[in-house]
């Protein structure tokens, strides 16, 4: 029986299948279709049966990332969105926070709300803080604003009443009329997606929410109809932006829980590669075309962003939401980024990227401005005969000239010019890889260092070895690694609540007896009986008293005020180097993680017959390693070869349909009986 | 293998460079995430940055343009006073006014951070403390007549010696604050963030070598001075004036004439403000280390508002100004709410300059940050003090319409407070939080922002409030034909019965379900109004943020029968 995954990204829709009965795995990639990203899908599916003959009908279970939910935001084209919130305070979704976080800039403007203000309608009532009816809702108000919702064609209804995490009371009864009131509208309140306090936060989450849930919901019917008509009948899931997948249906209530939907993939795939070889504590980076994606895995799980922004920079806003999503740093450096010479004379590497067309210089598709994979080239890490398993020539004298136009004004060879290129982009994803680990308390010599993407492993034993991790890891699949990832994929959903009470014995137990009652909730979100296998983690914010932000800590039921304590004050001293013995703690948030436990993607055992040293080589090519090493010649072998269990000294050079990778001098190189490639520093000696 | 000292030099200055905005990154996070006060955590007033072992600044965090040339001054003041007197293991604080200072709510704790037995760069974490003592909760009494009044200073003192605290610095911080629980759990957040600092430096210098590191520090403040030099060398040569008036120090209304003469030379310039009147008797004063910041945020402004800022931008930068005046103020002068002074001295410059370059400025905006302090006791008897500054409208552009509910000029990435969180900590509701459409904008062919409107009722019956708004008279100017924006103010409802109205007040006594209401201005217009498009009145016609009446009258638009 068949499981199935796909994958669309922004150039290529990846599908991989993994035949449960005998291990066997199907590959195969079609061009995105933007319009309408089922048709890519359908594509890619028709693809594998034609080339490997996937039998559609032998899928039982089908999951599918896709960007419709991330690129009807971005583009802003999702559907005409209508608010109802709390009388005095409609604009507070235009308001924002009001920061201005580009200083010097005295033009700069706080973001366009999703919602325009003659859209966004008031209504008499009012709860406090402990969730008490102030003033009781006002049902009157609502006749104008239906009239007006019908007047304007409004498609989507979002609703926001201030204190609704304490009390969703007046929030249901709002969507209750408004439903019925506008059967042609999706009807969203706040509290069905978040529990948290904030009300902009809040208001955003449940606007953008709203802005997509007609459009993933025609989108998913489109292709339940495409794949049903295909023969392909089974569960559809969704992949979800906390690492774990739920149901059409489900994804359909919560569609923002799609928002991070194509880099959760490859985090899923990471923290299954680590079950695989016992590491729990993971650290991943995927490098694209245009960026290059990190992100943490510790204790076996993925780490979710406390404050996730859509469009945040360093000098922009963004758009807050409170969705669980993996905490992904992005940094715009991958195998397409342009390096250039700015007007300073300094050499820069992205964000700017030459993409798939006209792509690097090297693929003579016309691009002549020098980028990464050029330099990658050029200093002989890529072949280029064998490049895409040779589907593809690259045109190593396009890749010099191109690096020689930087070179010139940096008086550098252009070898030199080269390992600059690389230098500045291997440090900007150092300082990123650290921001995942370091600057959140985690160590990288505790980790496992996993890379994928097209040029990830190229640069993964320079990453691994500046970071000190305890093994860099090429998984297989890399170059389609998010699509595989998802086949890893459990059903999960997280319940996330601002609860605020003084640490104490009492308020331990009414955690406990919290945490209870959304057990049941989850089990009734996964519509299974209390039986069923699902995986419980139990999380709780806490602080020092007038701290605002905590820092989240497990929970256990038999957890005494001591116990709880100590673990704040580790975790605390942890992420941020100090500790408040005698300051009062306060609970402010409680978190349930909920993992349905079900059969994954696994790496079948591979066979050693025929594999050895000698019949993977494939040749010898001459690797540039800087002025003082100069040009050493690299032994080439082919991964399918590869002797199991058996370090092979670098230099050297691995390659594979959809990457190679580079092993430092000093390191060794060894391939588990899984077919994961793990590089180690030969001093530092074997496990 | 590729290694550090293979690669020429450029490419290592790119790496330091991003290692370093990286590290005043990482302080920021650290101290948003562990502050104890709502006005670091909620509102952000504070900033981090990194500085030469000769105290020239290098790295900045987004936070606050206050701070952009106070760093510098403060920690060129403590190299002095210590001289060599520093140890591998120090934390210094000050927090007074007239060494580089602002007011002595900021508590600016430097680190010297030593590699090999040698000073390599210095780490400064500057933030709002909820109360230093003085004569009222919050320390900034808006009629102080001097900085006694004002609360504790601590004029540069080790309040680390060998990476331990010294416990009398400490004793006699709790002994002189209100809340010494938040103020001790406050500097433990900034020493924890001078202390990441540290050991990043020291990463850098230990994979580059301190030459190294000291050499892309001196590289990248030549560098921007270069591309300083080119831009104002690219400008016309001349000499720019500007006036404005300061609506009151706090203890009087009078009005306060204030003045710059700007001159442009080549590839400098020069900000003269001789001819502002003496130190006023109410704290709206300044130091100079605050009119330096005052200055450079707009000089960066004009310049180059993007890149990353270091003290090299500023080189080129003469700031002239006598002694003892408004923006120059010397002790025993208040300067508790002096950002209601140096923002005027910014907006001389950003009048005077703005016609050089309009594709970098905007109209007049709301500028004053409306700081209202509310305070008490709870209904269980638990002291609370609420401090927050406002958001407002901003001027238009010539492209655009201007900012609405946008942080004024003085702080930056300085959020507004959740109504759900204040809700839930303070004897407080929020009945209101609204753009100020009544209030209105400087019409013009584009308008000024909105500014806010924001209520509270008081739940608590032993309360009291105080607040300092500027711009309560004379309006946010407009440019070429755009119209005035519209003045700020403070109200109180009594529940009793009775309006009334503030600007600059000292005490009101607040009794329970009295409410508190923020009014902010608009920003000042662009261009005539009368030149507006018709899409564009007509969008804030149905958006309901301008009448018919007025679209009429002042843009003279008259909407197609519908």
């Amino acid at each position: 029986m068949i499981r199935l995954a796909t994958d669309v990204g922004g150039t290529f829709t990846d599908l991989v299948g993994y035949d449960e009965r005998n291990g066997r795995l199907f590959t195969a990639k079609s061009l995105t279709t933007t319009q309408d990203q089922s048709e890519g899908v359908l594509n890619a599916i028709s693809a594998s049966e034609a080339a490997d003959g996937l039998a559609t009908r032998d899928v039982t279970f089908f999951a599918h990332g896709g960007t419709t939910v991330i690129n009807a935001i971005t583009e802003r084209k999702g559907v005409r969105t209508a608010l109802v919130t709390t009388a005095g305070f409609r604009d507070v979704l235009e308001i924002g926070r009001g920061n201005r976080p580009d200083l010097y800039n005295l033009q700069f403007k706080s973001p366009e709300p999703f919602v325009p203000r003659h859209l966004r309608f008031e209504v008499r009532e009012r709860m406090d803080a402990g969730g008490t009816v102030v003033l009781p809702f006002e049902e009157a108000d609502l006749a104008p604003i239906i009239a007006a919702c019908r007047a304007e064609r409004i498609e989507a209804v979002a609703i926001l009443f201030l204190h609704s995490y304490a009390n969703p009371l007046h929030e249901e009864i709002c969507v209750r009329l408004l439903a019925a009131a506008l059967p042609e509208a999706t009807v969203c309140a706040s509290h069905a997606v978040s529990r948290q306090w904030r009300e902009y936060e809040r208001s955003n989450t449940v606007v953008l929410n709203a802005y997509v849930q007609p459009i993933i919901q025609r989108y998913f019917e489109r292709l339940e109809r495409a794949l049903m008509a295909r023969d392909l009948t089974c569960p559809y899931y969704a992949m979800q932006s906390n690492g774990g997948i739920s149901t059409f249906d489900q994804a359909t209530a919560r569609p923002l829980t799609l928002v991070e939907s194509g880099p959760a993939g490859g985090v899923a795939g990471a923290a299954c590669i680590g079950r695989i070889l016992g590491e729990s504590e993971v650290l991943h980076l995927d490098v694209g075309g245009t960026t290059a994606k990190c992100s943490l895995i510790h204790e076996g799980r993925p780490t979710l962003n406390v404050d996730y922004k859509l469009e945040h920079t360093r000098i922009a806003p963004g758009h807050p939401v409170q969705v669980p999503v993996v905490d992904i740093v992005e940094i715009g450096s991958g195998g397409g980024s342009i390096a250039r010479i700015d007007t300073q004379g300094r050499l820069r590497v992205g964000p700017e990227s030459a993409g798939s067309s006209p792509g690097p210089a090297c693929y003579g598709r016309g691009g002549t401005r020098p980028t990464l994979t050029d330099a990658l080239v050029a200093i002989g890490i890529f072949d280029p005969d064998s490049f895409a398993g040779g589907t593809m020539r690259l045109d190593v004298a396009k890749a010099s000239e191109a690096i020689a136009s930087i070179a010139g004004p940096l008086a550098m060879s252009v070898e030199d010019a080269a390992l600059a290129i690389i230098e500045i982009a291997h440090a900007s994803m150092i300082n990123a890889l650290k921001l995942v680990t370091v600057q959140r308390g985690h160590d990288p010599r505790d980790s496992v260092f996993i890379i994928s993407g097209g040029a990830g492993p190229a640069l993964a034993s320079r990453l691994g070895r500046d970071l000190a991790v305890k093994a860099t890891i090429v998984p297989p699949h890399s170059g389609i690694f998010s699509a595989w990832g998802m086949l890893a994929a459990e059903p999960r959903a997280d319940f996330r609540s601002t609860w605020f009470a003084p640490l104490s014995h009492e308020a331990l137990a009414a955690l406990a007896e919290r945490f209870s009652g959304l057990e049941k909730e989850a089990a009734t979100y996964f519509a299974k009986d209390e039986d069923v296998p699902i995986r419980f983690l139990y999380q709780v914010e806490a602080r020092y008293r007038g701290q605002e932000h905590g820092v989240f800590v497990g929970f256990s039921a038999g957890d005494t005020v001591e116990s709880f304590s100590e673990r704040l004050h580790a975790a605390h001293e942890r992420a941020y180097a100090f500790r408040l013995t005698t300051t009062p703690v306060e609970i402010t948030t409680m978190h349930l993680e909920a993992v349905l436990e079900g059969p994954v993607i696994t790496l079948p055992a591979q066979s050693p017959a025929g594999r050895t040293l000698d019949a993977a080589v494939k040749g010898e090519r001459r690797v540039y390693f800087g002025k003082e090493t100069g040009w050493l010649p690299c032994p080439v072998y082919d991964r399918l070869a590869l002797p199991i269990a058996q370090d092979i000294l670098g230099p050297l050079l691995v390659e594979e349909a959809t990457t190679t990778s580079l092993v430092q001098p000093g390191q060794l190189l060894s391939l588990t009986e899984n077919g994961i490639m793990v590089i180690r520093e030969a001093g530092r000696g074997a496990r | 293998m590729p290694s550090g000292q293979t690669i020429i030099d450029s490419v290592t200055q790119e790496i330091i460079e991003g290692k370093l905005v990286a590290t005043v990154d990482e302080m920021g996070i650290v101290m948003a995430r562990t502050s104890m006060s709502p006005v670091i955590y909620e509102v952000l007033d504070f900033a981090c940055g990194l500085l030469t072992a000769d105290g020239e600044l290098v790295a900045q965090m987004n936070g606050i343009t206050l701070f952009t040339g106070t760093f510098g001054v403060q920690v060129k003041a403590l190299i002095a006073q210590f001289g060599g007197r520093l140890a591998d293991g120090d934390v210094l604080l000050t927090n007074d006014p007239y060494t580089g200072g602002t007011h002595a709510c900021d508590f600016a704790i430097v680190k010297p951070l030593f590699v090999d037995g040698e000073i390599l760069a210095y780490a400064i974490n500057v933030a709002h403390y909820l109360d230093v003592g003085g004569s009222v909760p919050g320390s900034l009494a808006p009629d102080a007549t001097s900085v006694f009044q004002e609360g504790l200073r601590l004029p540069g003192v080790k309040v680390m010696r060998a990476d331990a605290f010294c416990d009398e610095i400490l004793h006699i911080l709790a002994a002189n604050v209100r809340m010494p629980q938040i103020a001790l759990g406050d500097l433990n957040a900034q020493i924890a963030t001078v202390r990441v600092a540290g050991r990043r430096m020291a990463e850098l210098a230990a994979k580059y070598d301190a030459d190294v590191v000291k050499a892309a520090f001196a590289h990248l403040l030549a560098s921007s001075e270069a591309s300083a030099r080119a831009a104002i060398l690219a400008l016309p040569d001349g000499v720019y004036t500007a006036t404005d008036v300061i609506d009151g120090d706090g203890v009087t209304d009078a009005p306060i004439d204030v003045t710059v003469t700007i001159t442009i030379a080549a590839d400098r310039i020069i900000a003269d403000f001789t001819g502002c009147p003496p130190a006023v008797a109410g704290p709206i004063n300044c130091a100079r280390g605050a009119l330096q910041s005052a200055v450079k945020t707009i000089v960066k402004a004009l310049i180059d508002p993007q890149a990353p800022s270091n003290e090299g931008w500023f080189r080129p930068l003469d700031v002239l100004c006598p002694p003892g005046t408004v923006f120059t103020a010397e002790k025993p002068s208040p300067t508790g709410w002096y950002y209601e002074g140096s923002v005027h001295a910014s907006e001389l410059l950003w009048k005077a300059l703005a016609p050089l370059k309009p594709g970098r400025f905007s109209a007049g905006s709301y500028s004053s940050l409306c700081v209202v302090y509310i305070s008490g006791r709870d209904d269980t008897g638990a002291p609370f003090i609420h401090i927050e500054p406002q958001h407002g409208g901003w001027g238009a552009t010539p492209d655009e319409d201007g900012a609405g509910a946008l942080i004024a000029l003085t702080d930056g990435d300085t959020y507004n407070y959740s109504v759900e969180v204040i809700e839930a900590r303070f004897p407080l509701r929020v009945r209101r939080y609204a753009l100020n459409v009544e209030g209105g904008t400087g019409a013009g062919r584009r308008r000024g922002g909105f500014g806010i409107i924001r209520e509270y009722e008081v739940l608590s019956t032993e309360a009291s409030a105080y607040a300092s708004f500027g711009r309560t008279k004379t309006l946010p100017w407009g440019v070429d034909g755009g119209a005035e924006g519209t003045a700020n103010r403070l109200e109180i409802e009594r529940h009793a019965g009775g309006l009334d109205v503030h600007g600059r007040v000292a005490h009101l006594d607040i009794a329970r379900h009295d409410i508190v209401r923020i009014v902010t201005g608009g920003g000042g217009g662009w261009g005539d109004p009368k030149r507006r498009e018709a899409s564009r009145i007509a969008r804030d016609v149905r958006d309901g943020l301008v009448a018919r009446e007025l679209a009429l009258d002042v843009y003279g638009y008259e909407e197609a029968a519908s």
